[in-house]
C-alpha cells in the first residue's frame, strides 16, 4: 500500500444556504464556533496520514483561498505535495465561459494534469459540504481488503429525498444507485469515494472521451454493473450542510456533549486555522449558559444555548438565546436575540429586537448594522 | 546577513522561588493567563517592535520551552534571515561550560550575535510580563547616542528598597546605580530590559570574561563597570504595565490583573496582541448549570460549575457543583464535581479528585499569618475528599510536601 491522495471538490452548486454562502462556497462556512466546514474532511485526510490533498475550486474561492493559504495550519505545508489549490482555469479555455462545473467527473476532467502527477496509488474523493471525522485510514483499508474497484461511504442514517441511495448487497457490495427517490431507502451516500488512482484517470478519461460529466449518473450508475463497488457504512457524525435549516439545527446539536465527543475526538484531533485571539472574559454581569464559547469573546450580557466565535462582544443587558453569532458580532446593549444566525462583523444596535424560529433561523448578511 | 538590532533573551534561568511549577520546565515556559507562555510576551514585544532575530539563552530544563518555540512560526520568527534561534551552552575545542552568568551567556554567545553584525544589541528578560515598544526605546537609545540605555520605571518609594535603583540627571542620563540600596536616592527601578551598542557591549563583555573576580553578571558587574568607566548611559522610562513574575504571589497577581479592566494588561485589548502556540481543541463549552463571572476562559474549557474571579487554561474542565474562585488553571488540569478551589494556583494536567478541597479564601483563615496561596505542581492527582490547606505545595510527581 502506497498511501491514498486526497481530492476535495470545492466548487459552487445548488444549496440552500442563501445569505452564507454569498461571499463564499459552502466549504468555506463558519461552524461549530471555530471552524469552517472543510476543515472537517480536511482533519480527517491528514489524521488518515494523507500528505498530498488537492482542492478543486470554482466561483466564489476568496474566502476559502484565505482560509486554506498554504495549508500549513493542517500540515500540509510541505516541500514535497502538501495542499494544492485547483482553480479552473482550464475550465474557461474547454467550456468557454466562466460556467459552474456540471459534475464531480468535469471538474476532475479539468485538473487532468494535476491527477496524472498523483504519486500515490489510492485517492479518496470527497464533498466539502460534510461535517464528519471519519477515520479514512479504515475506508482505505478496508477498500483493498474487499478487492473492489471503488468503495463508497455511506450511511444508514435517512437523509433529504434529493441525496443518493444505495442499495448493498449481504456482502456489502453495491447492487443499486439512485436519487431523487420520492422515499429515501437504503444507505445514503456521503460522497466519499476510495479508488485506484489508475481507476480514476481512466474513469476521468472515458467520461471526457463520451461527454459525461456526473459522477452519480455516468459512474455510479452506469458503469455501476461493471465497476464492482463496495458501501463503507459510518454510522458515526456526519452533517451535511446544505439548508440554512440543516446549518442550524446541526450546529445547535453540537451544544450536546453526546455529539461534541463523536466529532471532537482526541485521537483525531480537527485543524482549524490558528489565531491569536486571546481567551475569552465573562463579566460578573454576564450569565453565560449551555454554549460554546470560541476565543477572544467579551461577554457582558445573557449568552444561551448559542454558539459564539471568536471575538463576538455581547455588551450588558443584551440577550442571546438560541444563537450562531459569527467572528466579530457585537451585540449592543439592551438587544434582544433568538434563533438568529449573525454572519460575520454584524452589528445589532442598542436596544434591537430580532426574532427568528428554531424551525426557521433568521439569517443577518455579513457586515450588516441592523 | 546585517541587522540593526537584535535581542538575546535571558531565559535559562530555574526560576526557583516558583518552586513546584518550574520542577520540570524553565520559567518562562510556565503557562500565563490562559493561552500564554511567559516567553510570549518577550517574544510577541520582540514581533511588535519589528526585531525579527532573537536568540534565547537556555539552560535549565529546556526540553519544554524548546519544543513550544519551535521554529518561531507563532511569533513570525521563521524567517528566512534571522528568526528565533535556542541558544544552550556548547562545548568547544577549549573546553566547555555552563552559563556562568547573565553576561558570560551573551559572552558564550557573540559569534552568534556577529553572524548579524549588529549596530544594536537588546538585552532581555525571558520571565517578565509586560508589553513594550523596544523600538520606542532604542529611538532613545540613539538619540542620545548612548552606549547603553536602560528602561526604568517609577515604583512606590517604600519599595524601591527591592530593586536596582538608577539615579540620573536632568537629560535622564544615569548618573548612578545601587542594586537594592537600603536608602534609595531615588524611586527609578531598573526594569532589567537593556539596549547596547554592541561593539561596546563586546569589548565589555571581552573584559569582564577576563576578571576571575567578576560574577559575569549584567546587573553586577557589567553596568557597574561601564558606569565607572564614565560610559554615556541612558534611562529610558517605560509607563505602561511591567511584573516580573518570579514568585508565586506575582505569578498569581498577573494573571489576575488579566481580568481587571485598567490594569494595563487587559486580556481583550489587542492594541499590542501577544502571540503563542495554542494546542488544538474546539470552543470552551459552558454549561447548562454553570455560573462564571469574570473570569478568563479558554478553548477546549468544559465549564459545568462555578468559576469565578479565576482564569482557566486551554482544556481545562470544571465539573458539576465544582467551585473555582480566585485561581490560576493551568492548561489541562481536571476539577471533578464537587471539588472546591479557592485561592490556588493549579499546574498542568492536574487531576483534583470528587469534592477535594483545595486552598481557601483568607477571610476563613484562623492565623492569617500562615494564610497563603495553595500551589499544586505540574500532574499532581489530589485525592477524592482531600484537602489541601491554603498555603501548602505540592509535587507529587517528584516528592511530597515542599517546604518554601
Amino acid at each position: 500500500m502506497n498511501g491514498m491522495h486526497g481530492i476535495i471538490f470545492s466548487y459552487e452548486k445548488k444549496t440552500g444556504l442563501r445569505e452564507l454562502i454569498e461571499h463564499r462556497v459552502h466549504g468555506s462556512i463558519p461552524f461549530a464556533g471555530d471552524y469552517r466546514v472543510v476543515d472537517f474532511i480536511l482533519s480527517n485526510m491528514v489524521n488518515a496520514g494523507i500528505t498530498d490533498v488537492g482542492v478543486i475550486m470554482h466561483g466564489k474561492c476568496q474566502s476559502m483561498l484565505d482560509h486554506l493559504g498554504s495549508g500549513k495550519n493542517w500540515d500540509l505545508s510541505r516541500k514535497n505535495g502538501g495542499l494544492t489549490l485547483l482553480p479552473a482555469f482550464a475550465y474557461t479555455e474547454r467550456r468557454g465561459g466562466p460556467a459552474q462545473f456540471r459534475g464531480r467527473m468535469e471538474a476532475l476532467g479539468c485538473v487532468s494534469d494535476y491527477l496524472a502527477h498523483i504519486r500515490q496509488e489510492y485517492v479518496v474523493l470527497c464533498d466539502s459540504d460534510l461535517v464528519i471525522n471519519l477515520p479514512l485510514q479504515d475506508v482505505l483499508q478496508t477498500h483493498v481488503e474487499s478487492g473492489a474497484d471503488m468503495t463508497a461511504v455511506c450511511t444508514s442514517r435517512p437523509g433529504d429525498s434529493g441525496d443518493t441511495y444505495f442499495q448493498l448487497d449481504d456482502t456489502g457490495r453495491v447492487t443499486d444507485t439512485a436519487g431523487n427517490l420520492p422515499e429515501p431507502a437504503g444507505f445514503r451516500s456521503l460522497n466519499i469515494f476510495v479508488l485506484r488512482t489508475e481507476l480514476l484517470l481512466a474513469l476521468v478519461e472515458d467520461c471526457a472521451a463520451h461527454s459525461e460529466y456526473s459522477l452519480r449518473r455516468d459512474v455510479l450508475q452506469k458503469r455501476g454493473t461493471t465497476l464492482h463497488i463496495h458501501g463503507y457504512v459510518w454510522d458515526g457524525y456526519a452533517a451535511r450542510i446544505n439548508t440554512i435549516q440543516k446549518y442550524y439545527s446541526r450546529s445547535m446539536e453540537l451544544l450536546r456533549p453526546e455529539m461534541r465527543a463523536e466529532l471532537f475526538r482526541p485521537d483525531r484531533p480537527i485543524y482549524g486555522k490558528e489565531n491569536d485571539a486571546p481567551s475569552s472574559y465573562i463579566d460578573p454581569s454576564g450569565q453565560c449558559v449551555n454554549s460554546l464559547i470560541a476565543d477572544g469573546c467579551d461577554i457582558q450580557g445573557s449568552v444561551k444555548n448559542s454558539i459564539l466565535f471568536r471575538g463576538v462582544r455581547v455588551e450588558p443587558g443584551a440577550q442571546v438565546e438560541g444563537c450562531v453569532l459569527f467572528k466579530g458580532t457585537v451585540v449592543k446593549r439592551g438587544a434582544i436575540l433568538r434563533n438568529i444566525i449573525a454572519d460575520k462583523y454584524v452589528t445589532v444596535k442598542e436596544n434591537g429586537t430580532l426574532m427568528g424560529h428554531e424551525a426557521y433561523p433568521l439569517v443577518i448578511a455579513r457586515g450588516t448594522e441592523v | 546577513m546585517k541587522k540593526e538590532c537584535v535581542a538575546m533573551l535571558l531565559a535559562g534561568g530555574q526560576g526557583s522561588r516558583l518552586y513546584v511549577l518550574t520542577g520540570d520546565m524553565a520559567k518562562p515556559a510556565v503557562p500565563f493567563g490562559g493561552k500564554f507562555r511567559i516567553i510570549d510576551f518577550p517574544l510577541s514585544n520582540c514581533t511588535n517592535s519589528g526585531i525579527d532575530t532573537v536568540g534565547v539563552l537556555t539552560q535549565y530544563r529546556p526540553l519544554e520551552l524548546n519544543s513550544y518555540i519551535g521554529n518561531g512560526q507563532p511569533w513570525e520568527l521563521d524567517r528566512a534571515n534571522g528568526g528565533v534561534h535556542i541558544l544552550p551552552p556548547y562545548q568547544s575545542a577549549s573546553g566547555a561550560s555552563w552559563y556562568k552568568g547573565t553576561a558570560n551567556a551573551i559572552y558564550q554567545n557573540i559569534g552568534f550575535v556577529d553572524l548579524y553584525d549588529p549596530d544594536y544589541v537588546a538585552v532581555l528578560s525571558g520571565d517578565h510580563i509586560y508589553k513594550m515598544d523596544y523600538s520606542d526605546m532604542l529611538r532613545r537609545h540613539k538619540a542620545a547616542g548612548a552606549a547603553c540605555t536602560i528602561s526604568v520605571m517609577e515604583v512606590p518609594w517604600a519599595e524601591a528598597s527591592r530593586f536596582g535603583i538608577m539615579a540620573v540627571d536632568e537629560e535622564g542620563r544615569i548618573t548612578e546605580f545601587a542594586e537594592k540600596p537600603k536608602e534609595p536616592k531615588s524611586n527609578l527601578a531598573s526594569m532589567g530590559i537593556y539596549i547596547f551598542t554592541w561593539r561596546k557591549l563586546r569589548q565589555y563583555l571581552i573584559e569582564d570574561e577576563a576578571d576571575p573576580a567578576s560574577e559575569n553578571d549584567f546587573g553586577k558587574n557589567i553596568i557597574p563597570q561601564m558606569l565607572q568607566n564614565g560610559e554615556n548611559m541612558v534611562a529610558y522610562r517605560f509607563e505602561g504595565y511591567w511584573k516580573d513574575v518570579g514568585t508565586l504571589d506575582s505569578l498569581w497577581d498577573a494573571n489576575m490583573d488579566m481580568l481587571l479592566p485598567g490594569s494595563g494588561l487587559n486580556l481583550l485589548d489587542r492594541r499590542w496582541p501577544i502571540y503563542g502556540r495554542t494546542p488544538v481543541c474546539p470552543p470552551a463549552f459552558v454549561g447548562p448549570e454553570a455560573d462564571v463571572g469574570n473570569s478568563a476562559v479558554a478553548r477546549g474549557c468544559t465549564i459545568l460549575g462555578e468559576v469565578k474571579n479565576s482564569v482557566l487554561s486551554t482544556g481545562t474542565s470544571v465539573g458539576e457543583g465544582a467551585g473555582v474562585g480566585y485561581s490560576v488553571v493551568m492548561p489541562d488540569a481536571v476539577i471533578e464535581p464537587g471539588a472546591r478551589v479557592a485561592y490556588a494556583i493549579v499546574g498542568e494536567g492536574c487531576h483534583i479528585g470528587a469534592g477535594a478541597r483545595v486552598g481557601a479564601p483568607p477571610e476563613t483563615a484562623e492565623d492569617p499569618d500562615q494564610w497563603g496561596i495553595a500551589v499544586l505542581g505540574p500532574g499532581t492527582v489530589v485525592a477524592p475528599g482531600e484537602i489541601v490547606t491554603p498555603g501548602t505545595m505540592l509535587d507529587r510527581r517528584h516528592s511530597e510536601e515542599v517546604e518554601a
